[in-house]
């Protein structure tokens, strides 16, 4: 499933790209982060609990940063499979200065598999939306 | 001069008699496997890939097995010795890939079994099977038929990189001339979605291993017990005569059900290795993957015809959606649809090749028609399409191309020699029901209003009565044994597995009348391989047309012993059996069934060259397929807002030969026409790219429920078959198989002022709002 969007964040485009390669601001804000514990260079191992529809369950993942190019553009892959499936997404996020902050445009790439995929794909376009609002609100908190 | 007395009997063969089997389904009595429970059962649960293709790096079971309560854990590795699912259908150069029970080394569909934990109870089982830990390296998929065919798409089996399973070529007559000669060509890409079948039962198998005596008890919930145990027997290196299949009380198969799947084997290979008895029982959700699909064609058609409606040949290119794997009759069932390909119209020229190819999805087998509905569906669409074309009425076009009575046994262009038919009658009894002239006013009218009204016709007809044992994978025969016990009741014991059908009742209906006894003294048993000496199993409509012959057979053998002994108990030489006695023509004396089966029994004296007791078995082997045929009429009227089709009117006129009870045969339509209607309408297996399916419950997979089902008019012609003495055709798949061109054409016909010429099944609402929407833009 294809995702895109943006966000206003009202911080300089350094400060925004900073913030959110911040493992503390990262679980901080990633919905359902239980932890995210540094594994190597840009690489963390994270713990998180999903709902979808009537399913729940914990995740066991691996957070990646790539193709840094600061203060522009990075990409964060997201992994993770727990009992109810798997899930993995991809993208790449822009910081563009725009009035007197910055706006974060993203685009990538979501796919579940397993119980996931076949009770709850209905519902992983407005699910994703909604947890990356989320994601941002508390970024820019 | 003997005198004949007639002595008044009520014949049961023909009336409206309710289902005998019903009082316990409907009071909740009946026994199904997984109301089996036995001292010491332990349960299983299977882990399944959660990716549609992956090779396994390494699977960590120590935590399952530490969890209190687990028994065992298996994986792939320790099942080798336990065989690979078995496939039954042969194509030349068929490329058959080795399915084991449990995943070895890779997982090439969402479902494939990888690991089985057994434990106490069926929560600790599916506890454990989380605690598995799989590491799995994910690879891409392809679910996709077109996609899978497509240079460089991923092979779902490594060693056939182009996942073409087989290449299949039938033709009949002069293709070539036919369209060279031909003053219209039609042409249309037409798609059978792909279908889940979901009985009200799920899978679910007991096995009880025995091991002193060798013997293996297997409780599965199946429509062909002795075929499970001739193969598992066979896999496992087990005896057979020391093997009991059992299919207790069974909750619709469709098709879906005629299989040996892995976890019959699977089920038997734990039994033995824990000398325990154990159980498994499908989830829905498992159901949704790991049960047998259906149809998945992507069809295309051409058709060639002259200017005066006259077809003179078809052309078909199939694409068969396999899936991953085989099933029992997998490859086989594209074969039945090119087969099937001229309908019941006479033109002599047919060229067919068929693709198998392997997808990233579960396998597809029989369905409910099984290959006869997507032949159905095409050359119904096609001769729609070629009446528009030539601005024919669509009646007129099927009544100038139908076989014509005089030609019967009529030789197809695809082999087959169709048995007797008098194809225009239930067209004909169709439109007249639906007063045919004044519904194409009616249609100008709603025109003239703005309204989408539509009228769609389809004329099928189909092979039933599998088969001629030539022409199956397995034996095409039935037996039956009847047994009049000492007390004058009487024991059907029937080869077919009956599981919804009601051959509880008509067997009893046919046993009452050759024996001249009550209904209620018949008794009819089935599904047990230890009770019946050898079957075949309940699957294209085979049923009443071959085992209901078998036990006609049978029963002549037996009146014969019967009317032997009551006459040498009236000393007698000219004795009518009736009427639950035996009656001594000449003098009017008569002795009752009941006192002849005790003689028979006791044997205080004998008739000559007759041995005692009273038991008769037959296996009757049939010479022909049956080929029923009928014809359904739709009116349809789509919402201009909202895309929803109302069904208006539905008259399904079926002609199965003789009708050995009516109502059972009204529920066979009634049933056949939900599921043909749900194929029409809604339902769809959708897998994304990745192999995911995502119609995996009845959230997002619309089985068709009562409440959304039309008043279904049926009627019928009678049209005997010669192939059986009973004259029954078979009627189960009927209503599948009429009920979805006839529908498509009726809404194909509706949006035809939107210049509509062909839609794909599922027509949802989204799909036909789009359309109109964009219609009425341009």
């Amino acid at each position: 499933m294809k995702i895109s969007g943006s966000y206003f964040l009202p911080l300089p485009p350094e400060q925004a790209y900073q913030r959110l390669q911040d493992p503390e601001i990262l679980a901080g804000a990633m919905p359902g982060c239980e932890s995210l514990d540094k594994i190597g260079e840009d690489e963390y191992r994270m713990k998180m609990k999903m709902a979808l529809a009537s399913l729940s369950g914990n995740f066991d993942g691996k957070v990646r940063i790539t193709e840094q190019s600061p203060p522009n553009s990075f990409k964060l892959m997201v992994e993770g499979s727990g009992k109810v499936g798997f899930m993995k997404g991809e993208g790449l996020l822009k910081f563009t200065p725009k009035d007197t902050g910055t706006e974060v445009s993203y685009e990538g790439d979501v796919q579940v598999g397993g119980t996931i995929a076949a009770v709850g794909q209905r519902l992983i376009d407005g699910t994703a939306k909604m947890m990356i609002k989320r994601f941002f609100d508390k970024v820019a908190a | 001069m003997a005198t004949t007395t007639i002595t008044k009997t009520e014949k049961l063969v023909g009336k409206r008699i309710r289902r005998r089997e019903d009082p316990r389904l409907i009071t909740g009595t009946a026994t199904y496997v997984d109301d089996i429970k036995m001292p010491g059962m332990l349960y299983a649960a299977i882990l399944r890939s959660p990716h549609a293709a992956a090779k396994i790096r390494s699977i960590d079971i120590s935590k399952a097995k530490a969890l209190k309560g687990v028994h065992a854990v298996f994986v792939g590795e320790d099942t080798k010795d336990a065989g690979a699912v078995p496939c039954a259908a042969s194509l030349p150069g068929l490329r058959v890939p080795h399915h084991n029970v449990l995943a070895i080394d890779r997982v090439y569909l969402v479902g494939h079994p990888v690991a089985v934990v057994v434990a106490t109870d069926r929560y600790i089982a599916r506890d454990g099977a989380e605690l598995i830990e799989v590491d799995y390296e994910v690879e891409s998929a392809v679910a996709d038929p077109e996609k899978a065919l497509a240079p460089g798409a991923h092979a779902v089996h490594p060693q056939w990189p182009d996942n073409v399973a087989f290449n299949f070529h039938q033709e009949g007559g002069d293709v070539a001339k036919a369209f060279a000669e031909a003053d219209v060509i039609v042409k249309q890409r037409i798609v059978s979605q792909r279908l889940i079948p979901n009985s009200m039962e799920t899978r679910g198998v007991v096995a009880d291993w025995r091991a002193a005596d060798r013997t293996m008890n297997l409780y599965t919930s199946t429509q062909a017990p002795h075929l499970v145990r001739s193969l598992v027997a066979q896999i496992l290196g087990l005896e057979e005569n020391r093997f009991r299949v059992v299919a207790p009380e069974v909750g619709g198969g469709f098709g879906a059900k005629i299989q040996t799947y892995a976890e019959e084997i699977l089920l038997a290979w734990i039994s033995m290795k824990l000398q325990k008895p154990v159980k498994w029982i499908e989830s829905r959700r498992e159901n949704f993957t790991c049960t047998i699909h259906g149809r998945g064609h992507v069809d295309f058609y051409e058709i060639a015809a002259k200017r005066d409606g006259t077809i003179l040949g078809i052309k078909l290119k199939l694409i068969q959606d396999l899936g991953a794997y085989f099933t029992i009759l997998t490859p086989g069932i594209p074969t039945l649809s090119v087969l099937m390909m001229p309908g019941l119209y006479r033109t002599p020229n047919i060229s067919a090749d068929i693709v198998g190819a392997f997808t990233n999805c579960s396998p597809t087998d029989a369905y409910r028609g099984a290959g006869r509905p997507e032949a159905t569906h095409g050359i119904e669409r096609m001769v729609d399409m070629l009446a528009a074309e030539l601005k024919m009425d669509p009646a007129e076009i099927r009544l100038k191309n139908f076989v014509r009575n005089e030609e019967f046994p009529f030789p197809t262009a695809t082999g087959l020699v169709y048995d007797t038919g008098d194809y225009s009658a239930p067209l004909k009894k169709a439109m007249d029901m639906a007063d045919y002239d004044k519904l194409r006013k009616e249609q100008a009218e709603a025109r003239k209003q703005g309204r989408y009204m539509g009228i769609g016709l389809c004329a099928y007809g189909e092979i039933c009565a599998f088969g001629p044992s030539p022409a199956t994978p397995a034996g095409g025969w039935e037996s039956a044994t009847v047994k009049i016990e000492p007390s004058g009741q009487v024991t059907v014991l029937t080869g077919i597995s009956p599981h919804g059908q009601g051959e509880e009742t008509t067997f009893a209906q046919i046993t009452g009348d050759e024996l001249g006894v009550g209904i209620d003294d018949v008794l009819v048993l089935h599904g047990d391989t230890s009770m019946v000496p050898y079957g075949i199993g309940t699957f294209g409509s085979r049923s009443t047309a071959v085992g209901g012959t078998a036990l006609y057979y049978a029963l002549q053998d037996l009146k014969a012993k019967v009317k032997k002994f009551g006459a040498m108990l009236l000393e007698s030489e000219d004795v009518t059996l009736a009427g639950g006695k035996c009656t001594d023509n000449k003098t009017g004396k008569s002795v009752g069934f009941k006192e002849i089966a005790a003689a028979a029994y006791r044997a205080m004296k004998l008739p000559p060259n007759t041995e005692p007791g009273l038991v008769a078995t037959h296996f009757w082997e049939p010479s022909n397929f049956t080929f029923p045929f009928g014809a359904h009429l739709v009116v349809t009227e789509v919402n201009g807002e909202t895309g929803d089709v109302a069904i208006k009117r539905y008259i399904a006129v079926d002609d199965c030969g003789n009708i050995l009870n009516p109502l059972i045969v009204d529920g066979q339509v009634h049933g056949g026409v939900a599921q043909g209607i749900g194929q029409a309408l809604w339902e769809q297996a959708v897998y994304d790219d990745n192999g995911q399916l995502v119609t995996g419950e009845f959230m997002d997979y619309t089985m068709p429920r009562a409440h959304m089902m039309p008043w279904i008019e049926s009627a019928h012609t009678v049209t005997p078959t010669p192939v059986n003495p009973l004259g029954v055709k078979g009627v189960g798949e009927a209503g599948t198989i009429g009920a979805s061109p006839a529908v498509v054409n009726s809404v194909v016909d509706a949006l035809s002022t939107l210049g509509v010429k062909h839609l794909d099944m599922p027509l949802t609402p989204e799909k036909l709002w789009k359309l109109i929407s964009a219609g009425r833009q341009a």
